[in-house]
């Protein structure tokens, strides 16, 4: 198997006497697909939180490439090349998507107050290489047409889009997406799965958070399964479908999983 | 926003002020410059510098209270110690007012320094009443420090604006003097918005979490623009100083601290003409409501509770001329393309 690229060593978090994650233990590989599912409350986005360094985990540790980065600032986190969206899509709503997009760039120009104020050649070549950039992310995601538009007036598949082609913007290795095909119909749930295959071509390696089974039976390669904050289960999504542990957990005892369980 | 018809009528006129927004804003320049010369009237220039000098005082504050969504109730505490440092330096060291106007710039930036690193964690409307609480430790300070700001006495005698053996003595040269600070100002604002550092803060403003999931520094960021806000005001204050030859606490009070929060968003929240219009309205309304002077705070009061609730991004604000200006740019390039297909269909 190829290179771990990130992961995490019995990352605990509590909250006062609630233990949201309990000694989680994950690991994901380059250029791989992996998905962390589970019933609500089960502490998926806490997790999620840990590794992006949002929460810094009560015990354990978070590990990029080696580089031990628990505790670190979120935008530390994201300049070492992680790059995540939210549950609850959050975009700079009063600008435009190409600006959006162009603050995902932030750590990758280095233009300071001074630079800006007396529009010094390395303004202008942050300027103008922020903006190529941004707009060849932007193209890729299909977004190209809506470059001047707030990105407020967008439709909620392309808001969801435009906040993944900013988390491309920051130029990531690894892409964290929480519960990306949230509030989407079949047809965009579909758009969003191809998405998500043709990221993972362009060589990304990619950490979701998903309800819905399809898309995560389909287009993960391995699953970790939280319940109460444990780690219940993991593997291939075959074997998951079929772990009693899980099947309990998301329906209680006698249930079964079908593809068409959200 | 707001307002969808009133938006719809005066489109035509924002598109023509995005086309030609630099040729606008040498009007207005030119009208600035032609002002003192047309209407050469001691009160005139006095209502024009006042409208001038708040106007690099709304326009600071815009930058923390407009642009990145913090407000501050503490401004005018700002302004305050940029003027007690040019005048302390000038009556006491004898500092040429370019010197005096460095060291109150510096120095009111420090203060924000001071005032941002403890309690810019802080949000909304608690951060609001920490500035307010600052704004008048420092006017208490002012008060009761007698060896050194000669407490409610203020101090007097602080030295005209003397250059190279010239001295700026009548009303012009000072409103000279303040509308080069002024456009200054302009100039420094309108290079951080549209600049890297500027996308930062509007990210900082529109959402705190993402723009720090998106490698934003936003603690940092905080300061830079809290303390680079306050060394404007101190700028200001430092002018100030020179101009009245004689400051005292009271200038530096609370109520200041609203006024230039009410220009800042009465002319428009995140706008640079925005500012300048609020200053300017609010500087002049009160004089010209001299005549009724009973009913002016009214009158005044009620203007403000209008703006407030229907034009809540205030009168210039709501809108940017680039973004105009881009969507403009596409339609004309989409006109021209269909033209173009129209030709090779026939």
């Amino acid at each position: 198997m190829s290179e771990i690229i990130l992961r995490t060593e019995n990352v605990t978090q509590r909250f006062g006497g609630l233990v949201a994650v309990n000694d989680v233990s994950f690991e994901l590989h380059k250029g791989e697909i992996v998905g962390i599912i589970g019933p609500n409350g089960a502490g998926k986005t806490t997790f999620f939180n840990d590794i992006t360094g949002m929460y810094t985990p009560t015990e354990g540790k978070v590990f990029f490439k080696d580089t031990d980065i628990t505790g670190k600032k979120p935008y530390e986190i994201t300049a070492l090349g992680m790059a995540r969206t939210f549950q609850t899509i959050r975009l700079f709503y009063r600008m435009t998507a190409l600006e959006n997009v162009m603050v995902g760039m932030h750590t990758r120009t280095k233009a300071n107050l001074i630079d800006c104020i007396l529009r010094t050649p390395n303004h202008r070549r942050t300027e103008k290489e922020a903006e190529k950039r941004a707009l060849e992310v932007l193209e890729l995601t299909g977004l190209s047409e809506h470059k001047y538009d707030y990105a407020t007036s967008l439709p909620y598949g392309l808001q969801r889009r435009l906040e993944i082609a900013r988390a491309m913007a920051t130029n990531p290795e690894v892409l964290l997406f929480d519960e990306p095909a949230a509030g989407m119909n079949e047809a965009e749930t579909s758009d969003l799965m191809e998405f998500i295959r043709q990221l993972q071509g362009m060589g990304y390696s990619i950490l979701l958070i998903e309800h819905d089974m399809r898309l995560v039976m389909n287009i993960c390669e391995r699953l970790y399964v939280l319940d109460h904050g444990n780690l219940i289960a993991q593997g291939k999504p075959e074997d998951i479908k079929s772990n009693q542990q899980v099947i309990e957990a998301y329906l209680g005892k006698g249930g079964e999983i079908t593809d068409a369980d959200a | 926003m707001g307002n969808s018809k009133l938006q719809k009528f005066f489109a035509p006129l924002l598109n023509f002020w995005a086309q030609h927004s630099v040729a606008v804003s040498l009007v207005a320049l030119a009208v600035a410059i032609a002002f003192p010369l047309v209407f050469n009237q001691q009160y005139l220039i006095t209502v024009g510098i006042n409208c001038l000098m708040f106007s690099v005082l709304s326009l600071s504050l815009n930058l923390i209270s407009g642009y990145m969504g913090i407000t501050s109730l503490g401004h005018a505490a700002f302004f305050g110690v940029g003027a007690y440092t040019a005048a302390i330096l000038s009556t006491r060291l004898g500092v040429n007012f370019l010197g005096t106007f460095l060291c109150g710039t510096v120095m009111a930036g420090i203060f924000g320094i001071l005032l941002g690193l403890p309690t810019l964690r802080i949000k909304g409307r608690y951060l609001a009443i920490v500035t307010l609480g600052f704004c008048e430790v420092m006017r208490i300070i002012e008060l009761n420090w007698m060896s050194l700001t000669r407490g409610p006495q203020g101090i007097s005698g602080i030295p005209r604006m003397e250059l190279f053996g010239f001295a700026f003595s009548k009303p012009i040269h000072k409103y000279y003097v303040v509308l080069v600070l002024l456009v200054l100002t302009v100039l420094i604002i309108w290079a951080i918005m549209n600049s890297r550092v500027g996308r930062a803060i509007s990210a900082i403003r529109d959402d705190e979490t993402a723009s720090d999931a998106m490698g934003i520094n936003v603690f940092a960021y905080k300061i830079m623009a809290f303390s680079f806000s306050a060394a404007l005001a101190g700028l200001a204050g430092a002018f100030y100083a020179h101009y009245m030859s004689f400051i005292d606490p009271n200038a530096f009070n609370f109520d200041q601290s609203i006024l230039m929060l009410s220009m800042t968003i009465m002319g428009g929240v995140a706008s640079i003409p925005g500012s300048i219009f609020g200053a300017t309205v609010l500087s002049i309304l009160p004089e010209a409501l001299r005549g009724f002077s009973d009913y002016r705070q009214v009158i005044y009061g009620m203007a403000l509770a209008i703006m407030v609730v229907w034009m809540p991004n205030g009168l210039l604000g709501g809108f940017n001329l680039k973004h105009i200006r881009q969507r403009l740019g596409v339609a004309k390039l989409s006109k021209k393309t269909a033209k173009k297909e129209g030709k090779e269909n026939v």
